[in-house]
């Protein structure tokens, strides 16, 4: 897969304060990657370096094997924290604006709002928006020119949750076209649910990078449950395949022995009478995970 | 360099402000230039006369002449174009609106090209408005006719848009370092028409400064050098002699003020973070 973006030892110092410390990351061709990380985590100043709004102290970053930034960010659709558009133009205006500077063509620009949802307002005037119709005409200036990628700052940031599910079934659907995605946030719920690779930032230094998926997967945990839990508790202890049997909120945390699979399990619950209502292989979490990461180091 | 311009243009179009402001400067513009003849009826009814004669004859509309008179008053109106660039300036910068141009992909130059694109674009504006004006004027008024006078001393108008262009970039300078929009703007216009020209006469005529340096250095401030590109024209109706064509000096220390401002904005943009 050809590199999208690569970030070689980039630093910036504020004062005595460092903000990103020898960063280098790869970012490839058609991933989603979501950087992590608590506020102030240098996240968004990463960000401001790559789109050189921000001048690094060190450090070099290269944009589709190296052409030249201004070009770069021609070809990419980015937003930084909150949504810059002028206050006295209305959507479709704004958006003329961002078509021209990207040399693109403004025939998308309905196209674009009707895809973000705000076709019906988009000859208001940007400072009549609220803060969620705001960030959608954020993303939707962020799609005009088609870009093959990215950059999303908290793009979630201000949304009800159905302005949340919605934002993220598009930011799917824009990375099943083969885009590629940078996204920061501190939400793990959110890079979880859409990332394919992440990192973790804490106090600018890069504490992990892999895949979502390696790190996720099948714990050693199941939860059941039975109608007399008492019963299905006994049977459990008598069975002797268990480091250990938990009572948690009306159900059974099994916590299982090397080799024991929750096949094995309900098939003897079965052979003893007794039938079970729940059976639940715990899945680890991104944010379980991130808290042991932020520990480790 | 077109496209420059376009971003510019697309952001002010729909801009009511800008369009307010730039009315009252034509408006302004108009009252300048054909009040004159008002003024001088005015002065007549007054009773004043210059040594024996009705002020209304003096030749203040006519060929070349009339170009130095206009230009020299509406001169002092550029502080209202400058104001339009101050905003113009710090709505990018309040908004955020700078960092997002240049996310999207222009660069610091190409900002800073459109921006004095769109100043040149103003002050051209402004100098085919007086232009206009000033043939309807000395239809009207002037004791001459014809392309030889009509088109004489036409340098006076370049001065005029040169002027502004400068002034106008030493505002955008000022709003890219103070910020604030309402700020910049006492700042300028305290400035232009109070600090430097009382410093300027201080230089020149104190008893402890005039006999110095210093009154050669009074020609090397910003708003004075610009102001000398166009000399006081009536003047030319007391006594005889009086300057009617662009001193080089001026011209040449004003564009050495131009330069400067152009390098303080260019070192501004390249080295500031635009951060939220």
């Amino acid at each position: 897969m050809t590199d999208i973006l690569e970030i070689n030892g980039l630093t910036k110092n504020y004062g005595k304060l460092k903000a990103v410390s020898n960063l280098n990351l790869n970012v490839k061709q058609g991933q989603v990657y979501g950087i992590l990380g608590p506020n102030g985590s240098g996240k968004t100043t990463t960000l401001g370096m790559i789109l050189d709004v921000v001048a690094p102290t060190s450090g070099v970053y290269n944009w589709f094997g190296g052409i030249s930034p201004i070009d770069a960010r021609k070809q990419i659709g980015a937003i930084l924290e909150t949504p810059c558009f002028y206050p006295y133009l209305t959507a479709v205006q704004n958006l003329r604006i961002t078509a021209h500077i990207k040399e693109s063509s403004p025939n998308r620009i309905d196209e674009v709002l009707e895809q973000v949802g705000l076709s019906e307002r988009k000859n208001d005037k940007f400072k009549t928006y609220s803060l969620g119709m705001k960030q959608r005409l954020s993303i939707a200036a962020a799609l005009i020119a088609n870009p093959p990628v990215l950059i999303l700052d908290e793009p979630t940031n201000g949304l009800d949750p159905q302005g949340i599910a919605e934002i993220r079934t598009l930011i799917r659907d824009i990375a099943a076209d083969g885009k590629t995605i940078l996204l920061a946030s501190h939400l793990l719920d959110e890079v979880q649910k859409v990332c394919s690779h992440f990192c973790v930032l804490r106090k600018g230094v890069k504490l992990h990078e892999g895949a979502v998926n390696d790190i996720l997967g099948e714990t050693n945990e199941i939860e059941i449950s039975a109608t007399n839990l008492q019963e299905l508790t006994d049977c459990m202890n008598a069975l002797d395949a268990f480091d250990s049997v938990t009572r948690e909120n009306g159900q059974l945390v099994l916590t299982t022995r090397e080799g024991i699979t929750s096949e094995q399990i309900n098939k003897h619950c079965f052979e003893k009478g007794i039938t079970l209502k729940k059976l639940v292989t715990r899945t680890k979490s991104l944010e379980q995970e991130f808290l042991k990461i932020l520990q480790e180091k | 360099m077109i496209r420059a311009l376009k971003l510019e243009w697309l952001k002010i179009r729909n801009y009511r402000t800008f369009w307010i402001l730039l009315s009252m400067y034509c408006l302004a513009l108009i009252i300048i230039c054909f009040g004159g003849m008002f003024f001088l009826e005015y002065l007549k009814s007054l009773g004043a006369d210059f040594e024996g004669l009705d002020p209304t004859i003096l030749p203040i509309y006519d060929f070349p002449d009339i170009w130095q008179n206009i230009t020299y008053l509406a001169s002092f109106l550029k502080i209202l174009l400058a104001f339009i660039v101050i905003i113009s300036i710090n709505n990018d910068q309040s908004y955020n609106t700078l960092r997002q141009n240049i996310i999207d992909g222009i660069s610091k130059k190409e900002y800073l090209v459109g921006k004095i694109l769109l100043i040149s674009s103003l002050a051209l504006v402004s100098t085919l408005f007086l232009f206009t004006s000033g043939l309807i004027n000395g239809a009207l008024y002037s004791h001459v006719w014809g392309a030889s006078f009509i088109f004489d001393e036409l340098e006076f108008l370049f001065a005029y848009w040169y002027d502004i262009v400068i002034f106008c970039t030493l505002a955008m300078l000022l709003s890219l370092i103070i910020k604030k929009a309402g700020f910049v703007i006492i700042a300028l216009t305290l400035y232009t028409f109070m600090f430097e020209p009382i410093a300027g006469v201080i230089m020149t005529e104190a008893p402890f400064m005039k006999n110095g340096i210093w009154p050669q250095v009074a020609p090397f401030l910003p708003i004075h050098a610009l102001n000398d590109m166009i000399p006081v024209p009536f003047l030319k109706y007391l006594f005889q002699e009086i300057v009617d064509n662009i001193p080089i000096k001026a011209l040449i220390i004003s564009t050495g003020w131009f330069v400067i401002y152009l390098a303080g904005i260019t070192f501004i943009l390249n080295r500031r973070d635009l951060k939220a």
